[in-house]
C-alpha cells in the first residue's frame, strides 16, 4: 500500500483542524470511519492520501439520543449498532432495515453510517481504476460500456447509482445532515445532501475540502408511520443494491396521509420520486393505485444499453412494497 | 537486471514521457493502467513509511508493537506476529478468509489497519483451542468435515464463536446470516452450518447423522472394516487450528517479497521497458521482464492443449514464456520486482515505465473466426493442435445429413457459456529458495511431481535439482495443475537476488492472470422421430481459449445420447482475453448446459417428460459405440426421480403455475470417465509398528491423504492410527499422477493396496521389523481395463426451483444428488465434494462470469464480489444419495468423483428454470436480469 500516516481525532472540530492542517501542507487527507469502502480504494491506488484523519477514536459520536422529539444519530454508529438500536427499529423502521442490508456482518460490524453515506461509487471501471470522472478525469466508460449495474434516472456526465443503502432510507426519513467544517456546523435536508454529476461529477455530495459528516438528526415520528427498505441484490447477500426501495407512509385509518417513495440503485442519488407520491395522498391504498404509483415512480426512467431491466424491475419493487407497507396492521 | 549501481536518472514527469511516446497517450486514455499512474515519487526513494506504536491484547497477551500506519491488521498478525492461521483470500473484504475477532466482534483484518487497533483485543483462530484442548466449535468442524482446503476454515470459526457468544443455540438459518460473510469456494456450506448449529446445540462429540443415504447396487460389494466408514481426516485438527501451512504462510529468513507488473492492454508491443527508477529505490533487490528472463512456461500454453511434455516443447511453434512480447491479454505478466518487503515491491513496479505500442485486439471467439480479424498469432486465431495443425475437433458417426432428412423433425439452437474462474480460495503465492543449484519450492500445486517436471524443464535444470512442497492448499478446482508461471518468476528472482523470494498474486491477478473455464458458443441441430427417438445430433462450437492454449477447449456432452448420426466440430479459438482451462469437469458443465439444454427443449416440443426421452435416448455405451465396464446411470436416474418425487414436483405445462411466484423441476445427468493408470506408493514399516505411506499426492482439499490412510489401513489391516500418511513433498514421495481429473483414489489408491501386499508378504516372510529397522515396500501399477472397455462413473441431479418471474429472482427449494461412484471411501468427505460440485454449478448457472470491457479488453468483474460467488444465504441443502456398484476395477471399486458432481449441476438448474416459467434461458449466467428481460420484452 502507499505510504500514509494515521492520525486519531479527539472530536469533530479537531478532526476537521487535522484534515485542514495536512491540506496546508500540501498533502491529501482522508477521514476513516470503519474504513471498509476506503481501504479498498487506496489498495487500488484509485485514492492516495498522504493523511487518514481516524474518526474512531472520536467518543460520543456513536450513540443515538433524544432531543425535543428529534432522534440524534452520531455519524460514527456502526451499521450493526444502527441496525438492532431498539428505538430506531421502531421508530424508524426503514433505517434499521437498509442498516441490516448492508455487506456482511464484517463489515456492519466496523462500517459507520457516515461512511455508508459517503462510500465512493462502486460502478466497476471506477473500482478497477479507469480514469474516469470520478477519478478525476474526464470521460465515462459505462456509457458506452458494460453498464447493467448503472442509473436509470439523473445520469451524465457519470452514471454511476449511489451505492449506499442508508441514503434511501434518510432521505425518505426527511432526515437532517449534521455537517461539521473549517467554518463550524451546519445542517442541511438529507435531500439536499446528495448531488448529480451534472453540478460536480467527481463528488457524489455537497461536502467539502475538510467537512464531515458528524450525524443526522431524524424527525419525531409521526403517529401512524411505517416504513421499510426493499433492497434487490445480485446474490443473496454481500453486494450492493441492484435496485432498492424506501418507502415511508403515514396511514390513518386506512388512508394514506403521506407518503415518501425513494429509490436506490436507479440514479447517482437517492432518487425520490413526489409525483408517485402525491397519487397515495389522501388514498386507500389498492392493488390498481399501488400499480399506479410504481407506474408514475418509474416514468421518464431512460435507460442505457444493458439496464433497461431495472424499469419492470424497480415497479415491481415499488407496486409489491407500497402494497405490503399498506396493508400492514399497525 | 540485478542491482549493481545506482544511478541517479533525469526525473521524468509522467506527462514528458506520454508525450515522447504517442501510442502510450492513446491507450492511456482508453484504459486505465493497472498499476495507477502518479508522478509524484517517480525518481525519489519511497518516503519513510510512518510508524505508530500501539497497546493491543492480542489472544489473551498484552502487546506493545510499532506498526507501520499502513499495515492492515491482517499482516501485522500473519508477518509481524506470525498468527498464520488468519488467510488473506481477496484483502479486499469480499471473502471473510481473514476474519478475526476485535473486542469480540467479526472483523475483516484485511480491512482494518493495525494501527487503528490500539487498545483493542484481537482474538484470532490461535486462540480456540486452551491448554491443547480444542474448543467445541473446532471439534464439531472436525467432525462434520467442514474444512474441504481450509482455507476458509479460520474465518468461518471466528464468525461462528462470535455467533455462539451471542446465541448459544443458533438455528441453521441463524447461522447462515452470521456467517454470510465467510465465503467457501469449496462451497461446503451445508457442512460448516450443521457443524455451527450442532456445536451450539451442545451436541460435541456427536457424530453426524446421516452422512448421505447409500444404497448398494445388487450385493457386489461387501462390507470392509476401514474403507467405507465415515472417517474424521486424519489433518482434520490441523485445518481447525490454523496449523495447516499453506506456502503462503512459509516464512524464510531473509525473504523477498516479490509483486509482478501486468499489461494493462489487452494486446501490445513492448517496445521498451525502462526499470532503472525502480531499480533505484533502497530495499529494490531484483527485476525481471522478457528482456533478461526468458524462460518457456511449457504447461501455461502448449499446441493442443494436452499436458505439456518433452516431446511437445520440440514441436511446438506457438510458446508462452513467462513474460512475453507481444502481451496478449490485459494482466499478461511484463516485470517482476523482488524487494525487502511488499510495499516496495509494489512501489517499485510503479516506477517501471514501460512503452507499449497498442495492437488491435478481440475478445470473442466467433468475431476472432472472422475474414479480417486481428491476428493474435501469425499462424492464425485457430489454436493449433498438438501436429502444429490449425484444425478444429471433430467427431464424427454416421451422416447427419441423411439423419436430418429422415428424422420427422429437425431443432436448432444456439447456447453459450461465460468465462467463469476457478475462485479458489487461496490466491497464488509461491516461495522459491536456491541452495547451490538445488531450488525449493514451496507452491500450491495440485501434483507436486508434475509441478517438479514442469519446473524442471522449464528453468532447463535436473528433475532432482528441484523439491516441490506442498503441504496445504487453498483449493485447486484445476487451476493450479502443473506448474506455474509464478513459480518461474520467483525462482528467477531468487536466483538474481540470492535470496528466497515469496511471490504473491493479489486476488485480481490471480483472476485476471491464471486462468478461467473457457467461454462456449455452441450450435446444436438435432433431429428426431415423431416416437421420440434421436436421428442425428450436429454440434459446432466456438471455444475462447485466450491467446494461449492451456487446454484443450472441448465440449462434452453429445456423447452421451444414442445416435446413428453424430457431428461434432469445435474451433478452439484465440481470443485476447485471460487464458483458458481446466475448471473443474473441464469441457462437461458448460458442455452439458449446451446439449442437456437442447435436448430438455426436445423433449417439450415432442411431448414427452424428460425423464422419459432421457431414459429412451441416453446412451449405454461410451461414445454410443464401447461397452462400459458397468452401466447405473438407468438406476441413478430412477432412484432419483423416486426420492426426488418428480411426478409431483415437475409441471407437465411449463410456466404454469398462476400468479407471478413459479415453481419447476429439472433434471440432467452425466457419466464422467474414472480410468485407470499408472501411479506409485510406498509404504514403510518401522520398528515401532507404525506405517509410513508415502504418496505423492498434495491434497486440494478432497480429503486424499486421509483416503490414502484408510486404503493402507484396510489393505494392511491395521487400525487407521498405525498409519502414517507422508505426502506433499517431492523429497519424501514418489511419483503420483497429480490430482487433476479426479484420479488420486483409483490410481494412487491402488499402487497403496499393491505396495501393502508386497510389504505383508515381506512381513509373512522376515517378521515385524524390530529396533532401527524398517521393512520398505514400493509399487507402481499401472493396470488396464479388459477388452477396451471404458470407466464411468455416473450420477443424475435434480432440482426444484421457484421464480420470481417479475424480480427474477431464482431459489432452489430442493436438490437431489444421485451419485454412483463406486464405493465410497470416506462418505463424510464424498458427500462434502457432491455437495460441493452441485453448489458451484448452481452458482455457474445463475450468477458467475468474468466480465470483459468490450472497448478495453480489461476484466471488469475480478474478485468475489464481481463475480458473485456464492454466500452462505445462496447455498441450498444438497441431498445426496450414493449407489455403489462394483465394475471390479478401482482401488477397493472406487471411482472418480471430485469433478463430476459440477458435471450436471448447471444444466438442471437451467432445466428447472425453463419448467418453471416456460422459457429456454440460452445463455449463462441466467441473472435476474436475463430472466426480466426474456419475461418482460423489455430491451435488455
Ligand atoms: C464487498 C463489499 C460489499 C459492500 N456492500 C455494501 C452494501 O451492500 N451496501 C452498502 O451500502 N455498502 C456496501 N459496501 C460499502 C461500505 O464498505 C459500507 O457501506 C460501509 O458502511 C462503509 O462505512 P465505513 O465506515 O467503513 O466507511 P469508510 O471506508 O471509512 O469511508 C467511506 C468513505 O467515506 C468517507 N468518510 C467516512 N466517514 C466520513 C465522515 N464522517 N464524513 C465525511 N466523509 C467520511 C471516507 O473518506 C471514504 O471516502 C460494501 C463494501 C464492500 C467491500
Ligand atoms: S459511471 Fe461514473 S464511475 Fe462509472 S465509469 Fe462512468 S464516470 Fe466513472
Ligand atoms: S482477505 Fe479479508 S475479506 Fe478476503
Ligand atoms: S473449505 Fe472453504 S474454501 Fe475450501
Amino acid at each position: 500500500m502507499k505510504t500514509f500516516a494515521s492520525v486519531n481525532a479527539r472530536d469533530a472540530k479537531h478532526a476537521v483542524t487535522l484534515s485542514q492542517q495536512a491540506r496546508r501542507d500540501g498533502k491529501v487527507a482522508a477521514f476513516n470511519g470503519g474504513g471498509s469502502d476506503l481501504l479498498g480504494l487506496v489498495k487500488e491506488r484509485t485514492l492516495s492520501p498522504d493523511v487518514l484523519v481516524n474518526l474512531r477514536t472520536i467518543k460520543g459520536l456513536d450513540e443515538v439520543s433524544s432531543s425535543r422529539g428529534m432522534v440524534n444519530v452520531g455519524g460514527l454508529i456502526t451499521l450493526d449498532a444502527l441496525g438492532r438500536n431498539q428505538q430506531i427499529r421502531r421508530d424508524y423502521a426503514v433505517l434499521a432495515e437498509a442498516a441490516e442490508t448492508v455487506a456482511t456482518p464484517q463489515i456492519r460490524n466496523f462500517g459507520t453510517l457516515a461512511g455508508n453515506v459517503c462510500q465512493r461509487p462502486w460502478c466497476w471501471y471506477f473500482r478497477n481504476g479507469f480514469p474516469c470522472y470520478k477519478a478525476g478525469g474526464n470521460q465515462c466508460f459505462s456509457v458506452t460500456g458494460e453498464n447493467q449495474f448503472h442509473a436509470i434516472f439523473g445520469g451524465g456526465p457519470s452514471f454511476i447509482v449511489h451505492p449506499s443503502d442508508t441514503a434511501p432510507a434518510l432521505v425518505a426519513l426527511e432526515a437532517n445532515f449534521r455537517i461539521v467544517g473549517p467554518s463550524g456546523e451546519r445542517m442541511i435536508p438529507a435531500a439536499d445532501f446528495f448531488v448529480l454529476p451534472q453540478r460536480t461529477p467527481a463528488r457524489e455530495n455537497i461536502l467539502a475540502d475538510d467537512e464531515m459528516l458528524a450525524g443526522v438528526q431524524l424527525p419525531a415520528p409521526r403517529p401512524g408511520t411505517r416504513g421499510t427498505y426493499h433492497k434487490v441484490l445480485d446474490r443473496e447477500a454481500w453486494t450492493h443494491a441492484v435496485v432498492s426501495a424506501a418507502i415511508v407512509l403515514e396511514i390513518e385509518k386506512d388512508v394514506c396521509r403521506s407518503a415518501r417513495i425513494v429509490l436506490g440503485g436507479v440514479a447517482p442519488i437517492p432518487w425520490r420520486v413526489p409525483a408517485a407520491e402525491r397519487l397515495l395522498i389522501g388514498q386507500r391504498v389498492t392493488p390498481e393505485l399501488a400499480a399506479q404509483v410504481a407506474e408514475t415512480a418509474l416514468a421518464g426512467a431512460n435507460p442505457l444499453r444493458n439496464n433497461g431491466y431495472k424499469v419492470p424491475l424497480t415497479k415491481t419493487i415499488v407496486r409489491r412494497t407500497v402494497l405490503e407497507l399498506a396493508n400492514r396492521t399497525a | 537486471m540485478k542491482k549493481t549501481e545506482t544511478r541517479k536518472k533525469k526525473h521524468t514527469s509522467r506527462r514528458e514521457f506520454l508525450e515522447s511516446t504517442g501510442a502510450v497517450l492513446v491507450a492511456a486514455t482508453a484504459v486505465p493502467a493497472i498499476q495507477a499512474q502518479t508522478s509524484e515519487t517517480q525518481g525519489s526513494p519511497a518516503p519513510a513509511a510512518p510508524r505508530t506504536a500501539i497497546r493491543l491484547h492480542v489472544n489473551g497477551s498484552n502487546q506493545r508493537i510499532e506498526v507501520e500506519d499502513r499495515w492492515t491488521l491482517a499482516e501485522l498478525l500473519r508477518d509481524h506476529l506470525k498468527l498464520t492461521g488468519t488467510k488473506i483470500g481477496c484483502d479486499r473484504g469480499e471473502c471473510g478468509a481473514c476474519t478475526v475477532l476485535v473486542d469480540g466482534k467479526p472483523a475483516y483484518s484485511c480491512s482494518q489497519l493495525a494501527v487503528w487497533m490500539d487498545g483493542r483485543s484481537v482474538e484470532t483462530v490461535e486462540s480456540l483451542a486452551q491448554g491443547g484442548k480444542l474448543h467445541p466449535l473446532q471439534k464439531s468442524f472436525m467432525e462434520h468435515d467442514a474444512p474441504q482446503c481450509g482455507f476458509c476454515t479460520s474465518g468461518q470459526l471466528m464468525s461462528a464463536r462470535a455467533l455462539l457468544a451471542r446465541n448459544p443455540h443458533p438455528t441453521a438459518q441463524e447461522v447462515q446470516a452470521a456467517l454470510t460473510g465467510n465465503l467457501c469456494r469449496c462451497s461446503n456450506y451445508n457442512r460448516y452450518v450443521a457443524a455451527t448449529v450442532a456445536a451450539g446445540a451442545g451436541n460435541e462429540g456427536r457424530s453426524l447423522q446421516s452422512v448421505s443415504r447409500s444404497a448398494a447396487l445388487g450385493a457386489s460389494l461387501p462390507t470392509l472394516k476401514t474403507v467405507g466408514q465415515p472417517t474424521t481426516r486424519i489433518d482434520a485438527r490441523e485445518r481447525v487450528s490454523g496449523k495447516a501451512t499453506y506456502s503462503g504462510d512459509v516464512q524464510l529468513p531473509g525473504m523477498l517479497y516479490a509483486r509482478v507488473l501486468r499489461s494493462p492492454h489487452p494486446h501490445a508491443r513492448i517496445r521498451k521497458i525502462d526499470a532503472s527508477q525502480a531499480l533505484a529505490m533502497p530495499g529494490v533487490k531484483a527485476i525481471v521482464s522478457h528482456e533478461n528472463c526468458k524462460f518457456v512456461w511449457g504447461a501455461g500454453g502448449v499446441a493442443g492443449g494436452v499436458q505439456y511434455n518433452d516431446q511437445i516443447k520440440k514441436i511446438t511453434k506457438q510458446r508462452r514464456y513467462a513474460f512475453n512480447n507481444p502481451v496478449r491479454f490485459a494482466g499478461d505478466p511484463v516485470a517482476a520486482v523482488a524487494a525487502v518487503d511488499r510495499h516496495t515491491a509494489e512501489e517499485a513496479l510503479r516506477r517501471i515505465e514501460v512503452d507499449y505500442e497498442v495492437l488491435p485486439f478481440v475478445l470473442d471467439p466467433e468475431e476472432a473466426m472472422k475474414p479480417g480479424a486481428v491476428q493474435i498469432w501469425p499462424e492464425g486465431n485457430v489454436s493449433l493442435d498438438n501436429q502444429n495443425e490449425a484444425k478444429p475437433m471433430t467427431q464424427q458417426r454416421g451422416k447427419v445429413e441423411d439423419g436430418f432428412r429422415t428424422a420427422d423433425h429437425v431443432f436448432e439452437d444456439r447456447y453459450t457459456t461465460a468465462f467463469v474462474h476457478n475462485a479458489q480460495m487461496e490466491p497464488r503465492t509461491c516461495v522459491a529458495m536456491w541452495e547451490g543449484d538445488k531450488l525449493t519450492m514451496y507452491t500450491p500445486t495440485g501434483g507436486i511431481a508434475n509441478c517438479q517436471n514442469d519446473i524442471a524443464r522449464d528453468l532447463e535444470i535436473p528433475t532432482d535439482k528441484v523439491r516441490v512442497i506442498c503441504q496445504y492448499m487453498g483449493g485447486n478446482f484445476g487451476n493450479k495443475n502443473q506448474n506455474q508461471d509464478s513459480d518461474l518468476i520467483a525462482a528467477t528472482l531468487a536466483k538474481q537476488a540470492g535470496a528466497p523470494v515469496k511471490l504473491e498474486f493479489s486476488r485480481k491477478e490471480d483472476f485476471i492472470g491464471m486462468h478461467g473455464r473457457w467461454p462456449t458458443i455452441q450450435y446444436y441441430k438435432v433431429g428426431v422421430n415423431r416416437d421420440g427417438t434421436l436421428q442425428s445430433i450436429q454440434l459446432r462450437g466456438y471455444s475462447g481459449m485466450g491467446p494461449y492454449r492451456k487446454n484443450s477447449g472441448r465440449m462434452g456432452g453429445i456423447e452421451i445420447y444414442q445416435c446413428p448420426n453424430i457431428e461434432s466440430v469445435i474451433y478452439p479459438v484465440y481470443t485476447n482475453k485471460t487464458v483458458s482451462g481446466n475448471f473443474r469437469g473441464p469441457e462437461f458443465p458448460q458442455g452439458f448446459f449446451g446439449i442437456q439444454s437442447m435436448m430438455d427443449d426436445v423433449a417439450y416440443k415432442m411431448n414427452m417428460d424428460p425423464v422419459d426421452f432421457v431414459l429412451k435416448n441416453m446412451t449405454r455405451k461410451a461414445n454410443d459405440q464401447v461397452d462400459y465396464t458397468n452401466y447405473s446411470l438407468d438406476e441413478c436416474i430412477r432412484r432419483g426421480v423416486e426420492a426426488f418425487d418428480w411426478k409431483t414436483r415437475w409441471r407437465p405445462k411449463p410456466g404454469s403455475d398462476p400468479g407471478p411466484i413459479k415453481r419447476g423441476a429439472g433434471m440432467s445427468f452425466m457419466a464422467f470417465r474414472s480410468g485407470v493408470g499408472r501411479s506409485n506408493a510406498i509404504i514403510q514399516l518401522d520398528g515401532n509398528g507404525q506405517y509410513w505411506v508415502r504418496v505423492g499426492v498434495t491434497d486440494v482439499g478432497a480429503g486424499a491423504k486421509t483416503t490414502m490412510g484408510l486404503i493402507a489401513a484396510e489393505a494392511l489391516d491395521v487400525p487407521l492410527s498405525q498409519i502414517n500418511v507422508v505426502w506433499g513433498d517431492t523429497d519424501r514421495c514418489p511419483y503420483s499422477v497429480g490430482e487433476s481429473g479426479s484420479r488420486t483414489t483409483i490410481m494412487t489408491g491402488t499402487a497403496v493396496i499393491e505396495a501393502a501386499r508386497d510389504l505383508k508378504r515381506q512381513i509373512a516372510a522376515k517378521g515385524m521389523p524390530k529396533g532401527s529397522d524398517v521393512l520398505t515396500a514400493s509399487a507402481n501399477p499401472n493396470p488396464t481395463v479388459e477388452g477396451g472397455k471404458v470407466r464411468a462413473t455416473y450420477g443424475a441431479h435434480f432440482v426444484d426451483v421457484e421464480v420470481d418471474t417479475e424480480t427474477g429472482r431464482v431459489r432452489v427449494l430442493k436438490y437431489l444428488a444421485v451419485h454412483d461412484c463406486g464405493r465410497i471411501m470416506n462418505p463424510l468427505s464424498a458427500t462434502g465434494q457432491i455437495k460441493g460440485g452441485a453448489t458451484m454449478g448452481i452458482g455457474m448457472a445463475l450468477h458467475e462470469e468474468l466480465l470483459y470491457d468490450p472497448r478495453s479488453g480489461q476484466a471488469l468483474t475480478p474478485g468475489y464480489y464481481g463475480h458473485r460467488v456464492l454466500t452462505h444465504r445462496d447455498a441450498p441443502e444438497i441431498e445426496v444419495i450414493f449407489l455403489e456398484s462394483d465394475d471390479g476395477y478401482g482401488a477397493f471399486g472406487s471411482k472418480s468423483m471430485g469433478e463430476s458432481s459440477k458435471v450436471p449441476a448447471v444444466a438442471a438448474v437451467g432445466n428447472a428454470i425453463f419448467n418453471a416459467i416456460g422459457r429456454r434461458m440460452k445463455d449463462l449466467p441466467i441473472t435476474r436480469s436475463r430472466i426480466i428481460v426474456a419475461l418482460s420484452g423489455e430491451r435488455a
